[in-house]
């Protein structure tokens, strides 16, 4: 069997390496990238190309946001936290599993193959829902708002503005400006009264 | 090659029964008996080549038609197809849809349906407005530039201004399967979709004769003349 591709990103040494070998010595994983922070693994991503990434919890709060986002490159690819610190609930709800570092090998794997079970490597494999500031963004779009009055009114860069409207044409089936309105429009996320349509 | 000038057109409508849009379009006159693509070619004025690529683009994923087999003594009756396939549009395939649409729609709350109802007639609107561009700039285009006048807009900028009209007919889509509210019968919506998928293939395939055989050949013949 293939052995799964793990990319580990943690700024403490001693955790990030004691992973990597109970990972390795299972013989069904491959680590191929352990760094200490998220920039440095998007960099290489091209060429780690893993299946899992292994997020320890202060590069996530570091982030601040999903990081499916922030970085186009993890469409598509398991997203598992390492808890090492106490971290917003919230920030932890975009994994699709989180390890403990007093978890068991047997542990670890089992949420290991559930997050890649989740992987939404099919589109429409699960709901789809917008996330919050997705739903943001629609709305501004449907008001017929451009790249760069989204990014200052939500101050947010226009790459990120980029990333989720692609996300949400991803999410939804739908690429045209009227059609993400029709979108908006029958989900009631805004009024007739605020479009030209 | 799937098919080949030999072939009866019986075969060929066997290996693919949605030839026979192609055939209607043309204008070809059922009963066939038992006649060879090349016959009914030669009845109906129209190079066995060119109809045999035509059919190929419409039966064959990702076919890339070489158009070294055609020359500029083509464009006519490309130019011929393409009206034809136009007038199958406006006739047939939206006055269906939109029928299509109206049928969905009626189950649904009166607010929503008026919303979705816009979207449609906003696209049907566009579609209209893109072949009347076709008809009104590219063809008699390049119909002057077959009967040797030459003018000063060239192919390549009325290309520029073709616009996309297949995006949305995804977009139709993904409302009608995703978004309408349940009081929308399946029913009606399957019908609405086998149409709607239809329609939106039958699109990337005129497109695809216009980008990969409809250009090229005009860019010959600009080239030809020295424009």
């Amino acid at each position: 069997m293939r052995r799964v591709k793990v990319a580990i990103v943690e700024p403490s040494a001693i955790i990030a390496e004691g992973l990597a070998s109970l990972l390795t010595q299972s013989g069904e994983y491959d680590v191929v990238y352990v760094g200490a922070t998220m920039r440095t693994l998007i960099e290489r991503f091209a060429v780690v190309a893993s299946d899992v990434v292994v997020v320890g919890s202060q590069a996530v709060v570091a982030a601040a946001q999903p990081l499916r986002s922030l970085y186009d490159e993890l469409q598509g690819v398991a997203l598992v936290a390492l808890s090492t610190t106490m971290c917003d609930e919230e920030l932890l709800r975009q994994f699709d599993g989180v390890i403990n570092i007093y978890d068991s090998y047997q542990q670890i794997h089992r949420k290991m193959q559930s997050a890649l079970e989740q992987e939404p490597s099919n589109p429409y494999s699960d709901s789809h829902d917008l996330s919050e500031r997705e739903r943001d963004v629609l709305i501004l779009v449907a008001r017929g708002k451009a790249n760069k009055e989204i990014a200052d009114e939500l101050n947010i860069s226009i790459h990120t503005v980029m990333s989720h409207r692609k996300n949400i044409t991803h999410k939804t089936g739908i690429k045209s400006v009227a059609g993400l309105t029709v979108y908006a429009l029958l989900n009631n996320l805004l009024d007739q009264a605020d479009v030209a349509l | 090659m799937l098919f080949s000038k030999d072939m009866k057109i019986i075969e060929l409508i066997d290996t693919d029964y949605d030839l026979l849009s192609i055939l209607l379009r043309l204008d070809v006159q059922l009963p066939f008996g038992d006649i060879s693509i090349e016959q009914m070619c030669r009845r109906y004025d129209m190079s066995p080549e060119l109809f045999l690529m035509i059919c190929q683009i419409y039966a064959v994923a990702d076919f890339e038609p070489q158009v070294d087999q055609l020359t500029g003594e083509d464009l006519h009756c490309i130019i011929r197809y393409l009206r034809a396939s136009h007038r199958y549009y406006l006739d047939t395939v939206l006055p269906a849809i939109g029928s299509g649409v109206e049928r969905v729609l009626e189950d649904c709350d009166h607010k929503q349906g008026a919303i979705v109802r816009k979207f449609y007639d906003d696209y049907a609107d566009e579609v209209r407005a893109h072949l009347n561009y076709e008809e009104t700039q590219i063809f008699p285009y390049v119909e002057s530039l077959i009967g040797g006048r030459v003018s000063k807009v060239q192919m390549a900028e009325n290309m520029a201004n073709h616009t996309d009209i297949c995006d949305k007919v995804d977009d139709v889509k993904s409302i009608i399967i995703k978004y309408l509210p349940e009081s929308c019968p399946t029913w009606k919506r399957c019908d609405l979709l086998f149409d709607l998928y239809r329609m939106r293939d039958d699109l990337a395939k005129h497109t695809l004769i216009e980008t990969k055989i409809l250009a090229p050949l005009v860019y010959a013949e600009e080239r030809k003349l020295a424009l």
